[in-house]
């Protein structure tokens, strides 16, 4: 009696302590998650750091698990050619030092991130805005330091002029690209402190700056003014080495994990149903090298293609978790035409050893060349005895090089001479963003499809510039279409995001990418 | 009376005969491996990814679906080609260092002496992975190439000690004194006899250079896909244990059983050439 009237008191003498959604007998609820060293959080240069980068920030928009764009920090991004767009930003938002966050903070920050002499890393992601080119020069110092093509309309409001009409810009200022981010004043005089005590606008903030190698903890920001996380605290711990992680999970050590490829035949039977397998917006393609005469007959492409058992492959090195691919885009991208690629994305060997000798065989070897150290083996072994054995090609090999660069390096410069590893991860939900990324000449997956017909751009510049979603969606399938007639490259899998949770969590929630503020504890 | 010298005293331990009759079987597998499995190590039917010993496959299949047996059985010819081409470069290079050091002696002893430490303090592993990566190509070859630079120094500090203790033999002084070229009385006198207990050594290396080539393998430096060894079948084969334990297993048995033979033999040998040394 005597201590339930010390409480009540208490509660009476400070009274937030007792607020009705934080009930004193409620613990906190942290979870932790395992991540590569991120190196900078700074969501202009970061690159793989997004999960931290997402709870600290808040984008103008946000892509849901269908891929589905909501407002988050916009009110409404609106535009009737798709050139010119009107960006309302919600009112009383502030940056997690108390600043308000207004139209300059977008502004400044974009140009700050189109600076060409900053050399930011996702400065790419803003280069159809106007002026864009003028803050890159092909040589010198740029004349401006901002970009032209922004124009402050009042505190919550602002305008961006594009360089070329593009309906998908408000796909395009959701979560995963983090150079749409808007900054604080406080990020300008010492980018590189901010890189590591960063202040945002999203649902967490910073507790203590990021040291390498240490676990770093966000704390809910109570002034945030978007959806409400479910968990209190998240702590994000550094491996070098994903398979620790692994480990680590499963003696619930560390809540939940991104599953490394190396892992993924024994996920399911390791952690039953906390294994959680989500779309993922990432597509592999088997590329192939067009500037090899052996690969210009499109008979010899299709047969490769035909040539490859994709069920059989994801069954026996992934238990059967990525999708064969039936499309050129991921499905999570909206209005992606499963089944389209039709017979071409099915294994039929005996049409497939049909068309080669249509073509008048094979002559040589046939090396594979992937990335080594990515957990790939498997799978590129996969595929080199499926094509000797189903083609009948005597010597396929299947060769890793020493790391990623090596790799990017012979594939940038048309050094490979077989088939090769090329994978997209789109950063948002349209297919644009993949089709653009392969098929362009300068869309990022550099070389990944050697095939850039000025055609093709055409038509995804007609689709770019819809307005109505409905209607890009059939432009984009358009481009689709014409690109199988060509077949320049056999699209392989609908990669998964596959992540495995402690005994501690109850669900995951993934958007682009992992939601992790949603994230559900068990009672 | 006994007989004296090796061979009487080898040929009558089981401890002798037991590793050699293991070590033709492999030599016999390394040459002709068809001889022991009519089934294509490349083979591979993914369908029957990962399944254990069955009819037709008697050590199951691996992750690709391809013959376990087959493979250990082609596996044996790259380790055991590394292992004896490693040891002949590494005695080698021994030879001719050791015996110049021992037999000279002065300052030539201590500057090759000194650069067989600087061998001996590198750490091989770090070294191996370093050469490796840097050279890009891995055949056979390389690898042996490079597991003998850095398993030479051993075997050359016992040439010199035993080409030391016999340069002042009396058999050695008297050659000298009637005129033999140095040559010959290295080749006929000293080498024969300071010959047995590099070569018990050398037998001991080659062991130690197929564990070496299967930890390269294994960490992704030594030989990769489309050779066929067992440090290769190692190395695929340890992240799905759980799901395959025989494509690990079966491997890792050949090898053990391999590396084995190889120090018992050694041991035996050193044995019969230096009893003073027989623990």
């Amino acid at each position: 009696m005597k201590r339930a009237l010390g409480a009540a008191l208490s509660c009476l003498l400070v009274l937030s302590s007792c607020a009705p959604n934080q009930p004193a007998d409620e613990p906190r609820k942290a979870i932790s998650y395992a991540v590569e060293e991120p190196i900078t959080l700074h969501p202009g240069r970061q690159t793989i750091a997004f999960a931290q980068d997402m709870v600290l920030f808040s984008g103008l928009t946000f892509a849901g698990k269908d891929g589905a764009i909501t407002f988050r920090n916009a009110e409404s991004v609106t535009s009737t050619d798709a050139v010119r767009w009107t960006i309302k930003l919600r009112p009383r938002w502030t940056f997690h030092n108390g600043e308000p966050v207004t139209a300059k903070s977008y502004v400044k920050a974009w140009s700050a991130v189109a600076y060409g002499p900053n050399a930011w890393e996702n400065s790419g992601q803003l280069a159809n805005i106007a002026g864009y080119d003028a803050l890159n020069p092909a040589n010198g110092k740029p004349a401006a330091t901002e970009l032209s093509g922004l124009k402050i309309v009042d505190d919550l409001t602002f305008t961006v002029t594009l360089k070329s009409p593009d309906g998908q810009f408000p796909a395009q200022l959701s979560q995963a690209q983090t150079g749409f981010y808007p900054l604080p004043e406080a990020a300008y005089a010492d980018p590189a402190a901010f890189a590591k005590n960063p202040i945002g606008n999203g649902p967490f903030r910073m507790t203590q700056p990021y040291r390498e190698t240490e676990p770093m903890t966000v704390d809910r920001y109570d002034g945030y003014q978007g959806p409400q996380p479910s968990v209190d605290e998240i702590t994000f711990k550094p491996y070098t080495d994903m398979n620790t992680a692994y480990t680590d999970v499963q003696a619930g050590a560390t809540d939940i994990l991104y599953v490394p490829n190396s892992r993924m035949g024994q996920v399911k039977k390791d952690f039953g149903d906390r294994a959680h397998v989500f779309q993922g917006l990432a597509i592999s393609y088997l590329g192939l090298p067009l500037w090899d005469k052996r690969y210009q007959d499109i008979r010899v492409r299709q047969a490769i293609s035909l040539a490859i058992d994709r069920e059989a492959v994801s069954k026996a090195i992934f238990d059967g978790i990525w999708e064969p691919a039936t499309a050129l885009t991921p499905p999570a991208q909206p209005g992606t035409p499963r089944g389209l690629c039709g017979d071409l994305c099915t294994f039929d060997p005996v049409r497939a050893r049909k068309l080669l000798a249509e073509a008048g065989g094979f002559s040589g070897t046939m090396e594979i060349r992937f990335p080594g150290g990515f957990g790939r083996d498997d799978l590129f072994n996969a595929y080199a005895n499926q094509l000797r054995q189903n083609l009948g090609i005597k010597d396929v090999t299947a060769k890793p090089t020493a790391d990623f660069p090596e790799f990017f390096e012979l594939r940038t410069g048309a050094k490979l001479s077989g088939p090769y590893f090329a994978r997209w991860g789109a950063l948002y939900a349209s297919q644009q963003n993949t089709l653009r990324a392969i098929y362009t000449r300068t869309g990022g997956c550099s070389n990944c499809v050697p095939d850039h017909d000025p055609a093709i751009a055409q038509l995804i510049a007609k689709a770019d510039a819809q307005v109505d979603p409905q209607r890009a969606i059939a432009g984009y399938v358009d481009v689709q279409k014409a690109i199988l007639k060509r077949f320049p490259a056999p699209p392989m899998f609908f990669e998964k995001n596959v992540f495995a949770t402690s005994e501690r969590i109850a669900s995951l929630d993934e958007g682009a990418g992992l939601t992790l503020e949603n994230t559900t504890l068990v009672r | 009376m006994t007989e004296r010298g090796v061979w009487p005293t080898v040929r009558r331990r089981a401890l002798f005969w037991l590793p050699v009759a293991v070590l033709a079987v492999l030599v016999l597998l390394a040459a002709f491996p068809g001889l022991f499995s009519s089934v294509d190590p490349r083979a591979c039917d993914l369908s029957a990814s990962a399944r254990p010993p069955s009819s037709g496959h008697p050590f199951g299949q691996d992750l690709q679906g391809c013959d376990v047996y087959a493979n250990v059985v082609y596996g044996a010819r790259a380790s055991l080609s590394i292992g004896l081409l490693s040891t002949l470069i590494a005695l080698g290079i021994a030879v001719v260092v050791g015996t110049l050091a021992g037999y000279a002696g002065g300052w030539v002893d201590s500057v090759l002496g000194r650069l067989t430490d600087v061998f001996l303090a590198f750490p091989f592993l770090l070294g191996a992975i370093v050469v490796l990566n840097s050279l890009g190509r891995q055949s056979v070859l390389a690898v042996a190439l490079v597991l003998a630079v850095f398993s030479w120094p051993v075997l050359a500090r016992m040439v010199r000690t035993m080409v030391r203790a016999s340069r002042d033999a009396e058999y050695v002084q008297a050659a000298r004194a009637m005129g033999f070229p140095i040559r010959r009385i290295l080749a006929h006198h000293v080498l024969p006899n300071a010959i047995g207990p590099v070569l018990a050594l050398a037998t001991l290396t080659v062991g130690g250079v197929i564990v070496a080539e299967s930890t390269l393998t294994f960490l992704g430096l030594g030989l990769r896909t489309p050779s066929v060894s067992w440090g290769l079948q190692l190395a695929t084969a340890q992240s799905r244990f759980q799901q395959a334990p025989h494509t690990l297993v079966y491997p890792g048995v050949f090898l053990a059983i391999t590396v084995l033979s190889l120090i018992t033999l050694g041991d035996v040998l050193r044995d019969a050439v230096n009893p003073k040394e027989r623990s």
